[in-house]
């Protein structure tokens, strides 16, 4: 029965094309049901293969029952994909876009100074000073005289000083975080060991001078302390600063309340020490003033500088912030623009 | 100070190279801030002869000249007329690269090849302006770099002088350290004249009247002088270094100001009524007009040099106008005297006038060289100036002048340095600074310091003589042995302001800092407003401008004008706020200081939202910041209170935060005369909160209660109130009635016509739980119908049935 095999293969091609024109789950099980379901076209001609001759009866029932798992795994498939298709589409309904910006305010920007301030109190904490604060307005005392600054001295020209009104005419803005050495000196002996954070003032104005700006000042007192420490702990300090591989030099200077006194370079972070504008040619940047302190500060507080011996530093906090930060006017850092804030 | 290397040649024959000089200074000391060469850009501009010079062909301006270097003429075409055939001119040849940037190349003007370029003084950068070109004296020969020809081969040392050093505000001071660092000697110039004239003592009489303030007092006297200009070598040199020549006499004691650092003054010797100079103090105040020009009220102390009448000069300062060298002067008296330091520095301030004379005695002028100052003065001027030189030299209190001696240990530098300095170098750093040292054997040195070095007193001093000059490269770095510190209060109060500022920064807030002082006029403008009282304010006596006179009372005004400039810059959402200090009057310290933390919010209550929530901020933001910051901070209970008392905050609108009782913080609405004045449109909103205060005592750790272990039972309550009655009163007063109220709170909040005018509308949720039981329904309608009881009878409730 030649006629049957050529059926079969005509119903696997219709049952072919109507699994693929399917559109959803009813249309599958629509072309099922009229193929190789128990009652389709496939399964029909099964039943029937007993009537035939006995020598088609092998090639027809092969035909039939390879034509019939065909259809029923490209139904199998079929019926994933379509399902698959469904799940999509479903979920695209509740599907939210992860990309929108949260809810909530975005963080704020911390300070280009205070952020450096911070750093730099977080060193020498773990270096062992301790904080040490002391008030904006100073006596000329605790300022200039204890601190080696005679009267008619010309040190003071150092330091473009404010005057505070008051009846004994002896109040100024502290021209530098010093003061708080002696003020801490004088309520404890030693060992001593601490940094003074603040805020300081002097009469001057322009793109690398504020009349208000902030320093760190540091303390260290007892016995067989040396310069040698110094210089120990200043180094580190610019290595936790600046990193380790920025050279630092050490260079002598002059301070009232230090002798002796030194300065403390980094190699211009601006051009790497070939010489800029920034460095003045020089390829060194001063970060900070320090020294051993004075004998004659020690004679002020009543400590004996024959049995103790001390170091002092001190840092302006905008000149480092601004290197870090790549700040070239001074002036931007008190202005307080939500956009210069928003880059740090 | 500017340096010439050629003159400290003049004072060291160095090996060190100008930029050697620079970096060896610097390390010991001396800052020298620049090393520049004189001659830079000049490399191919050479002194040229112009043979020959007609018009352009197709060019009225332009002109064609024939120069010669010598051995090469070169066509150029220039654009200046000053100049003719004969002149000799700078050439600046092709490839040239000129001070002010322009590159010379070959080039065709109109037709007409050019070979380079005939240069002005402007073009050299030798002056600012200049008509034409650089015509050269008449005898300059062709050929020779420019440089050498107007003495430019030369290198100027910009030295930065601390105050503790005046000693180097000279070529001779600075000469002397680079001998303290080589080793190298210090030569001084030969000062040998004839004296021809009169003795000096027939000439002048000199008293010194007040020798604590004029320690020496030196005079020369010359006659037969010709008022001049000084020859070019020395108005160059002056130039160089930032004096403008005046004549022959006034340069020369210029010339000495600079080259040994001794401050001269030279009076016209028959100006000097009576012939005579008395140094001295007035007893009384008086007038005198300086040469400058300016009359100066002299007050009694300043000290004076007088004449037989009145006083001549301000000493040490500057000179006055009645004696000085005019041109018709003959006969002069030159004074190099040696004046105390604090005087000067007095006199100078109060007159307001800083000379470089003031400068020097301030800082402290070698008692030591006024007579070889005076005979340099008058040797140099012989040179090029026909004079007579008076017999002698007058010399008032030259002989109290005795170097110093300070005792010096070697171990002591060690032990201040924690570097070794063996007994023998430190013997050599001593002979290089020309310090001779005495060792008895006691172990304790003693050092003779030569009087120019006034910084030198004390062991101290000497061990830092010794360290720097044996270079800080050579201290180690070792590490300071730790002794456990303190934690300090202001330790603990750094930490708290970190978490401060972690906690604003994590609300959207960014960190403004202002100066501490304010504008007094704004502040006593808006007084009422700002809450100021002027009695209170710490005022400057020398404010930097007229916008920070006071120190800030609050600090409400810098973060509000930095909103305003913010809104400004078209950006809307403000959130900013300010750690720093207060400041006002107290009558127990005089002043007092004290630690806030400023606050301020405008724009929209959730910025850059996208969800439809833009509503703009309210109070309750505000609120919502500075409520839960300080709870972050001292996390004991605070109490929120309206106030009256703060009235840069809208009336009603303003609240008070206590902390055992005490304020602690305050925040609200800015009121509208504010922002007006601000230019704000508004609504603002501040808080500032006393952070050394708010947590000053901290929180003891917290206690443990057992958890419930049986359900709570929730009660909702509507009910009307007077508008004015306060929720948070209620709620607290809610949480009283019985210890099953576990919690109260707010879910709903209205007002409208419905429960009518003046009135609002609150929901109550009350959690009530016990620790012990479940509680029964009738426990519960026990406990609900206090509640009811409460709202209406205290409050003046009516509770909404539904």
């Amino acid at each position: 029965m030649p006629g049957t095999s050529e059926q079969i293969t005509r119903l696997r091609e219709e049952g072919m094309a109507a699994i693929a024109a399917a559109r959803s789950e009813s249309d599958l099980l629509d072309a099922k049901g009229r193929f190789f379901g128990k009652k389709g076209a496939v399964s029909g001609i099964l039943k029937g293969v007993a009537a035939l001759p006995v020598e088609e009866r092998k090639a027809v029932g092969e035909l039939a029952n390879r034509t019939r798992a065909e259809l029923e795994s490209a139904f199998d498939a079929r019926l994933a994909g379509i399902r698959d298709q469904e799940r999509h589409r479903s979920e695209g309904r509740e599907r939210i876009d992860v990309t929108l910006p949260g809810r909530g305010p975005m963080p704020g920007h911390r300070h280009p100074v205070s952020q450096t301030m911070s750093e730099i109190i977080s060193v020498f904490r773990r270096l062992g000073f301790s904080v040490q604060g002391g008030p904006d307005v100073e006596k000329d005392y605790y300022n200039f005289e204890a601190l080696n600054f005679p009267p008619e001295h010309p040190a003071r020209d150092m330091q473009d000083t404010f005057y505070v009104e008051s009846a004994a005419g002896d109040l100024v803005l502290r021209t530098h975080t010093s003061p708080v050495q002696i003020r801490t000196m004088e309520r404890m002996k030693p060992p001593v060991r601490i940094i003074a954070p603040g805020t300081v003032y002097r009469s001057d104005s322009d793109i690398t001078h504020s009349p208000m700006f902030h320093q760190v000042e540091g303390l260290a007192v007892d016995r067989d302390i040396t310069m040698a420490d110094l210089k120990g702990l200043l180094t580190e300090f610019c290595r936790m600063t600046f990193g380790p591989t920025k050279p630092v030099r050490f260079r002598p200077s002059y301070f009232p309340f230090t002798e002796p006194s030194a300065e403390m370079d980094i190699q211009c972070v601006i051009c790497g020490g070939s010489g800029c504008r920034v460095c003045k040619e020089s390829g060194w940047l001063e970060i900070l003033g320090a020294g051993m302190v004075d004998p004659t500060v020690f004679g002020f507080v009543g400590y004996d500088p024959e049995e103790y011996s001390g170091f002092a530093f001190g840092m302006g906090i905008e000149r480092i912030a601004m290197l870090r930060h790549g700040i070239s006017d001074i002036r931007l850092l008190f202005e307080n623009d939500i956009r210069f804030l928003s880059q740090f | 100070m500017k340096i010439p290397y050629s003159w400290l040649k003049e004072f060291i024959d160095t090996r060190l190279s100008p930029s050697q000089a620079q970096e060896a200074l610097t390390m010991a000391g001396v800052e020298v801030s620049s090393c520049s060469f004189l001659g830079e850009g000049l490399d191919s501009v050479v002194t040229a002869r112009i043979l020959e010079m007609r018009p352009h062909p197709d060019a009225d301006r332009l002109s064609l000249c024939k120069v010669t270097d010598g051995s090469t003429t070169f066509g150029i075409v220039c654009g200046a007329k000053n100049m003719k055939a004969g002149d000799a001119v700078a050439l600046a040849k092709i490839g040239a690269r000129l001070p002010n940037g322009v590159e010379i190349k070959k080039a065709k003007i109109r037709g007409q090849a050019s070979e380079g370029m005939l240069c002005s003084e402007q073009e050299l950068k030798l002056a600012e302006a200049s008509a034409g070109i650089m015509i050269l004296p008449e005898d300059t020969a062709p050929g020779k770099p420019l440089a050498d020809a107007l003495g430019l081969s030369d290198w100027l040392l910009e030295v930065e002088i601390t105050p503790n050093r005046g000693d180097c505000l000279s070529v001779l001071g600075v000469a002397r350290e680079i001998a303290s660092i080589t080793g190298e000697k210090v030569v001084l110039p030969d000062v040998s004249f004839p004296e021809e004239g009169e003795p000096i003592g027939d000439l002048v009489r000199i008293d010194v009247s007040d020798p604590d303030l004029c320690p020496r007092y030196t005079a020369r006297a010359i006659s037969g002088v010709t008022i001049a200009p000084s020859p070019d070598w020395m108005r160059q040199r002056l130039t160089l270094c930032g004096i403008r020549p005046i004549n022959n006499i006034v340069d020369v004691t210029n010339y000495l100001l600079l080259e040994v650092g001794q401050p001269m003054h030279a009076f016209d010797l028959d100006r000097l009524r009576g012939r005579r100079i008395d140094v001295r103090a007035p007893k009384e105040t008086l007038t005198f007009t300086t040469l400058d020009g300016s009359e100066r009220k002299i007050d009694p102390g300043m000290l004076l040099i007088r004449d037989g009448e009145g006083p001549v000069a301000v000493a040490g300062v500057m000179g006055g106008a009645n004696s000085e060298v005019v041109d018709g002067t003959t006969r002069v008296l030159f004074e190099s005297a040696h004046f105390s330091p604090p005087s000067i520095r007095r006199t100078a301030k109060r007159l307001g006038l800083s000379s470089e004379a003031s400068y020097r005695f301030e800082r402290g002028v070698d008692p030591a060289g006024t007579v070889y100052a005076a005979d340099r003065a008058v040797a140099l001027l012989s040179r090029f100036a026909p004079l007579s030189v008076a017999k002698g030299v007058i010399d008032v209190g030259g002989e109290n002048v005795k170097p110093r001696s300070v005792p010096f240990r070697p171990e002591r530098a060690t032990r201040i340095m924690g570097k070794v300095y063996a007994p023998e170098a430190c013997l050599e750093i001593f002979a290089r600074l020309g310090f001779p040292v005495a060792d008895n054997g006691t172990g304790t040195w003693n050092v003779t310091v030569p009087t120019h070095r006034f910084d030198v007193e004390r062991e101290i001093d000497l061990v830092e003589e010794v360290a720097r000059l044996s270079g800080y490269d050579s201290i180690p770095a070792t590490y300071p042995e730790s002794k456990a510190p303190e934690f300090s209060a202001d330790d603990r109060f750094v930490d708290i302001q970190e978490r401060a500022f972690d906690f604003l920064r994590g609300r959207g807030f960014s960190q403004a800092v202002n100066f501490s002082f304010v504008a007094g006029r704004t502040w006593e403008r808006l007084g009422a407003f700002l809450g100021f009282d002027p009695a209170d304010a710490v005022r400057l006596v020398n404010p930097i401008s007229d916008d920070s006179t006071l120190m800030r009372p609050h600090l409400l005004t810098g973060l509000l004008s930095n909103a305003a400039d913010n809104v400004r810059r078209f950006i809307d959402d403000v959130r900013l706020y300010e750690g720093g200090k207060a400041f006002g009057k107290s009558y127990v310290e005089g002043h007092f200081e004290e630690a806030r933390l400023g606050v301020i919010l405008c724009g929209k209550r959730l910025p850059g939202d996208w969800s439809g929530a833009d509503a703009p901020a309210d109070f309750f933001d505000m609120k919502g910041v500075v409520e839960p910051l300080l709870l972050h901070l001292c996390a004991s209970p605070v109490h929120v209170v309206p106030t009256r008392l703060r009235p840069f905050f809208e009336e009603g609108k303003a609240a008070d935060i206590l902390r055992d009782g005490e304020v602690v913080a305050w925040f609200g609405a800015i009121r509208k005369e504010l922002l007006a004045s601000f230019e704000l449109t508004g609504p603002v909103f501040y808080g500032e909160i006393r952070l050394a205060k708010a947590t000053a005592s901290p929180p003891p750790p917290g206690r443990y209660a057992p958890l419930p272990k049986f359900p709570p039972v929730f009660r909702d309550v509507a009910c009307v109130f007077p508008a004015e009655v306060p929720v948070g009163d209620v709620l607290a007063m809610v949480r009283e009635v019985s210890p099953e109220v576990e919690k109260a709170g707010v879910f709903d909040i209205f007002t409208g016509e419905k429960i009518g005018d003046g009135n609002k509308s609150v929901g109550i949720r009350v959690k009530l739980q016990s620790l012990d039981r479940t509680l029964t329904e009738a426990e519960v309608h026990s406990i609900h119908s206090k509640i009811v009881n409460l709202l209406e009878n205290r409050f003046g409730g009516k509770i909404r049935t539904s």
